[in-house]
């Protein structure tokens, strides 16, 4: 800072008045004496008062001294926020950045919770450890209120902002950021284990870990060191070089030897983490430049098979290299990889699909939907992106993730076909930029996605996805609701004849699902044993699982009690390290960590999942399945599946989401 | 506060019957509550459930729906021993006619309430009876509206280079100032959606407009508030200032003359007026419900009475005079001035509260109910409803009052 005068105010505001602090304690008093069912009334005037309050830190104390008291005074009553044991720390994040009063309710929320973290006050179902894991959750989650610099949307509403970080800051003071770089770096850990395509959140999240001071572990500091430099410089040389450019220029000038030990660095990295940088970029173009195959294959980390498949594509790895390889879409570099170790190239419909989309004449959507996610001036075309945002996908099949969309039929099919018919996938792209619109059949009859409007999401989308989902996933959701449409009304679920008219030949014909009609369920047990018929290794009759298979689950929160339908495709059934048989499927939301209750908790990695795998043990997942898919030739026995099995499974379900059925 | 004991007894003694609340109001049941007044919450679907778990007796209804099975609502109430019923909304008017035609014995309630609800048949009602109004006239369509509109022009000379007499239309039976559209053209009219035919034309009243909150008690007025509009659907003062405050004995008798043309002899009714150059009153309309606009808050501070409570101690017939004189203040005996000041965005797009620091710091400021934008984008305005917050200020002097809710409508709340 500039020791001459100042010409502006600063953005903190002046101090509370002693008028804003007593109006704000009378409005707590009137609260208080409020009988509980015109508690609604009072309620609305304190929020009011204490948010004049937050405009600076001493008010926001003056709020914080009084905090041990809005449970009992009611300020939370008949609302939302009212019990602590079931609020949930990814909300947090939203409700502070929301409108109206809610970013306020919100703050008094928080307020409160740290008071029974501080032991001020307490709660019969929420204990101050509990509250104390809460509020470190929530500064893990809010890491750019913490530490964060401006946006664009912080720039145009300030004080909603400045009253958010003013409270994280009180929290940081309060709670100590103690364990939080620990936390942040699980959580890190947990998001790259499921190598998702679209790692703009990670790398978000690794660039506010670096503001978090914890100097207690060294073991610590060397995990994030590791992500600082799979993201940024990787090496002693690249540091020194202080921007990708000055890299290059190094590279020119360096022996082959340190070319030789930086291709291993960024390799190991890239493999370790999924994740890579600007720095990554500029060697790989120095390599390419100069044509070596050997380094190329050492700085991409490909195994033999991979490094075989390379040289015997030369022309065409180099090729696809040189056109998308480029700073502003550094982080293809791992579907590179991945593409190349799944010899994807030597299959010629993917070969020349690829060069298809290079020269493609690209319809005006398609362009747009592109260039707007690229930096400005990036200087890369909007064909090279598609060609990256391809080999992205067909790299990490399982990487694709539906975003902020309701488009989980898209996500599962992409992914599928990624898997099981790259070649279709990108002749579906090609046309979906090109022509604009994509050819279904239903049962014999074309659907254009192109003539017809309607979807899941109703034409609306939140864009931030993978290149190829940007594009193709508005199409592939008019043409599902289209031929849902079609097929409802037939007495059925209509994903009998939908799913394998949408996905492909991949999926049996027949589908089974629980009887869920008015909140009953009825034949539970029938589809359990089928279920375990089909899908068990020990009751399948040798018929095991080949192709992913698009199931229905029934989602409970943390406390087993019912949310809704969610989609996931199962992927494959195996034993874990332990011999357990897991079930392991691709849950498109991007999120495979969850938790469902009562002992469900999905797990992405340390139980041989493939990256972006989640898996559960077979009865876990046996008791939250309601429909699926089977071919009707290849069923186990039923009846062998032990009744014990089943029992234990149905009190499961019955004591999950069937407390919202009635069983018949 | 003093509690005072009210309603009905039952003839089988001590236990007093509950009354009926249509439409789910906090106020009138924290009213309830605190003057031990049992009531029975009749409440849309979905308001019910918060209010069951706080023990409040609760009849969910749809007042919306009218059918054979419309009675069952009386039968419901019949079983938990009702009294009466007492309208908090505009909707649930005609729902306490009928419900008070039998619960009360009163054969012409539901009729009343009909009157109520009709603006047409509540002008020609009070025109019969020698109340001054408007022209007006019942329109079905554009072509009698454009018809009117020429008319009215006709009939005042206006040359075809003068500004046209403005008109007024209104929805039959909506409450205050929605749907309310004021035309100044022809191509007013043209603009206007087909569905807001048939409604109700009225010639324009010019002058000074304010509204009556009358406590009427066996046909006696207990007592009358003025609220004195300082623009209509922006701002307003309680009780009026002196200047009006000089036509309270002649508004006393038009509140009177009201009464007796549409028979309301409990309750409170909440009609508009407009005082002439010449001092003469002009009726608007009547409503027979909760006013809105703040006016019950006003009232609450400038006479420290709760108005919510006064509503239903008049709507019960068996409450007794020595009740009655003990809750209403001298009409006369206020000391402070209340007022109000609806804010409405003046920008297309809006990001953030910037609420003014001379007006917080100044003695009158009460208080605000202003969050931050929940959209960026305006809607337009519908009647006088969208309002984003509202401002409440209090004070000995009503000019200062007046100077501050004028200045402040000017001024831009949002950034």
């Amino acid at each position: 800072m500039s020791d001459t005068p100042k010409c502006t105010p600063r953005a903190e505001s002046q101090g509370p008045t002693a008028r804003q602090e007593e109006a704000f304690l009378q409005a707590l008093e009137a609260l208080e004496q409020a009988t509980p069912i015109v508690k609604p009334k009072y309620q609305p005037e304190v929020v009011r008062r204490a948010t004049d309050l937050f405009e600076s830190e001493e008010g926001l104390k003056i709020v914080r001294e009084q905090a041990h008291r809005f449970d009992s005074v009611g300020l939370f009553h008949a609302g939302p926020w009212e019990h602590p044991d079931r609020l949930l720390p990814a909300l947090v994040g939203g409700g502070l950045r929301a409108e109206g009063q809610y970013p306020s309710i919100e703050m008094l929320s928080e307020l409160r919770v740290l008071s029974i973290a501080a032991g001020e006050s307490s709660h019969s179902k929420f204990s101050s450890e509990q509250a104390l894991t809460f509020l470190r959750t929530v500064m893990g989650l809010n890491l750019e209120l913490l530490y964060g610099g401006e946006t664009e949307e912080s720039r145009l509403r300030p004080k909603v902002y400045a009253r958010a970080r003013r409270l994280l800051a009180l929290i940081e003071q309060e709670v100590s950021s103690e364990g939080l770089l620990e936390q942040v770096l699980d959580d890190i850990d947990a998001r790259v284990a499921q190598r998702p395509i679209d790692v703009s959140l990670t790398l978000k999240m690794i660039e506010q870990a670096k503001n978090i001071q914890d100097d207690s572990d060294p073991k610590l500091a060397a995990r994030l060191d590791r992500y600082l430099k799979a993201t940024g410089p990787p090496t002693p040389l690249a540091k020194k070089a202080g921007s990708p450019t000055n890299y290059r220029n190094f590279l020119a000038n360096a022996t082959n030897h340190e070319i030789e030990n930086e291709a291993k660095v960024v390799g190991k990295l890239l493999t370790l983490t999924g994740l890579s940088s600007e720095y990554h970029v500029a060697f790989l173009q120095h390599v390419l430049r100069k044509d070596e195959t050997g380094i190329l294959a050492i700085a991409l980390d490909l195994t033999e098979v991979g490094q075989a498949h390379m040289e015997q594509y030369r022309e065409k790895v180099f090729e696809l290299m040189r056109l998308t390889i480029h700073p502003a879409t550094s982080w293809i570099i791992y579907g590179f990889q991945q593409m190349l170790e799944r010899m994807l190239l030597a299959r010629p419909e993917v070969s020349d699909g690829l060069t298809k989309l290079v020269n493609l004449d690209l319809c005006p959507t398609a362009q747009q939907v592109t260039k707007k996610h690229l930096p400005r001036g990036s200087g890369i075309s909007a064909n090279a992106a598609i060609v990256g945002g391809a080999i992205a996908i067909l790299g990490q099949p399982l990487g694709v993730g539906q975003g902020n969309n309701p488009t989980c039929q898209g996500a599962r099919a992409l992914s599928l076909w990624s898997l099981h018919d790259p070649g279709y996938l990108l002749q579906l792209l090609a046309s979906a930029a090109r022509d604009d619109t994509v050819e279904f059949l239903f049962e014999g009859s074309p659907i254009l996605s192109g003539e017809i409007g309607g979807g899941v999401a109703d034409g609306k989308f939140d864009l931030k996805l993978d290149p190829v989902s940007r594009i193709l996933v508005p199409h592939l959701d008019r043409i599902y609701d289209e031929k849902m449409k079609r097929a409802a009304l037939r007495g059925e679920d209509p994903h009998k004849w939908v799913n394998p008219a949408l996905y492909g030949r991949w999926v049996p014909n027949s589908l089974t699902s629980i009887n869920l009609t008015n909140q009953t369920v009825s034949g539970y047990e029938d589809f359990l044993r089928l279920f375990y018929a089909t899908h068990h290794p020990l009751y399948d009759g040798g018929y095991d699982l080949v192709y992913p298979n698009p199931v229905g689950l029934l989602i409970t929160n943390v406390h087993g009690v019912f949310l809704g339908y969610h989609a996931v495709s199962i992927q494959r059934i195996a034993e874990d390290e332990e011999g357990k048989v897991r079930v392991y499927f691709f849950n498109p939301n991007n999120e495979g960590r969850q938790n469902w209750g009562k002992g469900v908790e999905p797990s992405v990695v340390g139980h041989w999942e493939i990256p972006g795998e989640s898996s559960l043990p077979f009865e876990h997942f046996a008791a939250h399945i309601y429909a699926f898919h089977y071919n009707q030739m290849e069923v186990g026995d039923p009846k062998a599946v032990p009744a014990e099995i089943i029992d234990e499974v149905t009190a499961h379900a019955k004591e999950g989401w069937g407390q919202a059925f009635t069983w018949l | 506060m003093e509690r005072i004991a009210s309603g009905g007894k039952s003839a089988r003694g001590g236990k007093k019957t509950p009354v009926a609340l249509l439409g789910y109001s906090l106020e009138t049941m924290e009213a309830a509550k605190h003057h031990n007044i049992p009531f029975v919450a009749v409440v849309p679907e979905g308001f019910d459930v918060a209010l069951k778990e706080d023990g409040v007796d609760v009849v969910t209804w749809d007042f919306y729906v009218h059918n054979q099975n419309s009675d069952r609502l009386y039968e419901k109430l019949v079983e938990r021993g009702v009294s009466h019923a007492v309208p908090l909304y505009e909707e649930t008017v005609e729902w306490a006619g009928s419900l008070n035609t039998r619960l009360l014995k009163d054969p012409r309630a539901f009729q009343r309430a009909l009157l109520f609800r009709d603006k047409a048949m509540m002008k020609r009602n009070a025109q019969m009876n020698g109340i001054r109004v408007g022209v007006f006239e019942e329109i079905r369509s554009r072509e009698e509206a454009l018809a009117f509109f020429d008319d009215i022009n006709e009939a005042r000379l206006r040359l075809q280079e003068e500004a046209p007499e403005p008109v007024h239309l209104k929805p039959l039976s909506a409450a205050g100032s929605v749907g309310h559209v004021f035309v100044r053209s022809r191509q007013d009219i043209t603009s206007l959606p087909d569905d807001a035919f048939p409604c109700l034309a009225e010639s324009h009243l010019a002058g000074q407009e304010f509204s009556v909150e009358a406590f009427i008690h066996k046909g006696k007025i207990e007592f009358m508030n003025i609220t004195e509009y300082v623009h209509l659907g922006y701002s307003q003062i309680v009780p009026e200032t002196p200047k009006l405050s000089k036509q309270r004995p002649k508004i006393r008798k038009a509140i009177e003359k009201l009464m007796k043309a549409f028979g309301i002899v409990n309750g409170m009714i909440h009609p508009e007026y407009f005082l002439d150059q010449e001092g003469e009153l002009h009726f608007g309309e009547v409503a027979a419900r909760v006013p809105g606009g703040h006016i019950f808050e006003l009232i609450q501070r400038a006479h420290g009475f709760n108005p919510y409570a006064a509503l239903l101690l008049c709507s019960d017939p068996n409450t007794s005079k020595t009740v009655l004189d003990r809750f209403f203040p001298k009409e006369k005996d206020h000391k402070i001035f209340a007022a109000n000041l609806m804010v409405y965005p003046r920008k297309a797009s809006v990001h953030q509260l910037q609420f003014p620091k001379e007006l917080e710091a100044h003695p009158y400021m009460d208080r605000h109910t202003m969050f931050e934008p929940v959209t960026a984008k305006v809607a337009e305005r519908v009647g006088f409803g969208n309002h984003y917050g509202t401002v409440f200020l209090a004070g000995e002097d009503p000019e200062t009052l007046r100077e501050l809710v004028q200045r402040y409508e000017e001024y831009d709340f949002y950034e």
